[in-house]
């Protein structure tokens, strides 16, 4: 199965702000991807809870994985997202 | 996921009974319990409510964890959660609400924060006995880290 690792780049980690932004934008792939950090159990990546559950810290590497077709573009738009500080945009955005 | 600690709730801070007319009061009533144990300076509960315009902090299960921004961490004291029980519900841009766990803390506590928190909603039993209990005790007892079950 295809998977991508990316590291958390949001100043205060995968938190409320950043974690949605990161669960919306998994609704709207059209393959179903999973997240994981380590060898711990994945969880949906359209799952709020389940993302937050993570505790996914700025720096914590977390794996990426999705089947099917179009499951590489969904890795590698979601894999962007994570790599950018979403806290900034949100400084900005103030 | 990271070790489970106690979520640092002060009795004071539990409400199983409030009322709220609006999202923004509902979020403004969590702010001034923290406020009331002494976690945040009053400048906080503005920032918890710029937050939920910029984003929801609904999370499922009937559950918002309304908290400030980044720029409001100045003003948090100590790391502190303060659980609201809106009976009534609270209209949360069309999801209805019923609990509401305010949340305050300095540097990342937050990441350990939620995380703990969502461990124990991502278990509907849990999150629905929480939604229903009017016992503080029980909900010292739901929020217990969920590895200890």
């Amino acid at each position: 199965m295809p998977e991508k690792t990316v590291t958390i780049a949001s100043r205060s980690g995968l938190h409320a702000r950043p974690a949605k932004m990161f669960v919306q934008a998994a609704a709207r792939q059209g393959v179903a991807v999973r997240v994981r950090v380590g060898d711990r159990p994945s969880v949906p990546a359209t799952s709020m809870l389940g993302v937050l559950a993570l505790g996914a810290e700025q720096g914590t590497a977390v794996i990426l994985q999705a089947d099917g077709p179009g499951a590489e573009e969904a890795l590698d738009v979601l894999a962007e997202l994570l790599s950018r500080d979403l806290d900034a945009e949100e400084a900005a955005d103030a | 996921m990271p070790d489970a600690a106690p979520l640092p709730l002060d009795p004071r801070a539990i409400r199983l009974d409030a009322e709220a007319g609006s999202r923004d009061d509902a979020i403004r009533q969590c702010g001034e319990t923290l406020l009331a144990v002494g976690a945040i300076d009053e400048a906080y509960i503005a920032t918890m409510i710029e937050r939920e315009r910029s984003i929801s902090t609904y999370v499922g299960e009937g559950v918002a964890i309304p908290h400030g921004t980044l720029a409001g961490k100045d003003a948090v004291h100590h790391d502190a959660i303060s659980v609201l029980r809106f009976p009534g519900g609270v209209d949360w841009d069309g999801e209805p609400v019923v609990l509401c766990v305010g949340i305050a803390a300095r540097d990342d506590g937050h990441v350990r924060l939620l995380s703990e928190l969502a461990q124990i909603l991502l278990d509907p039993e849990r999150a629905k006995a929480l939604r229903e209990t009017a016992d503080a005790a029980e909900v010292f007892r739901l929020l217990q880290p969920a590895a200890d079950e």
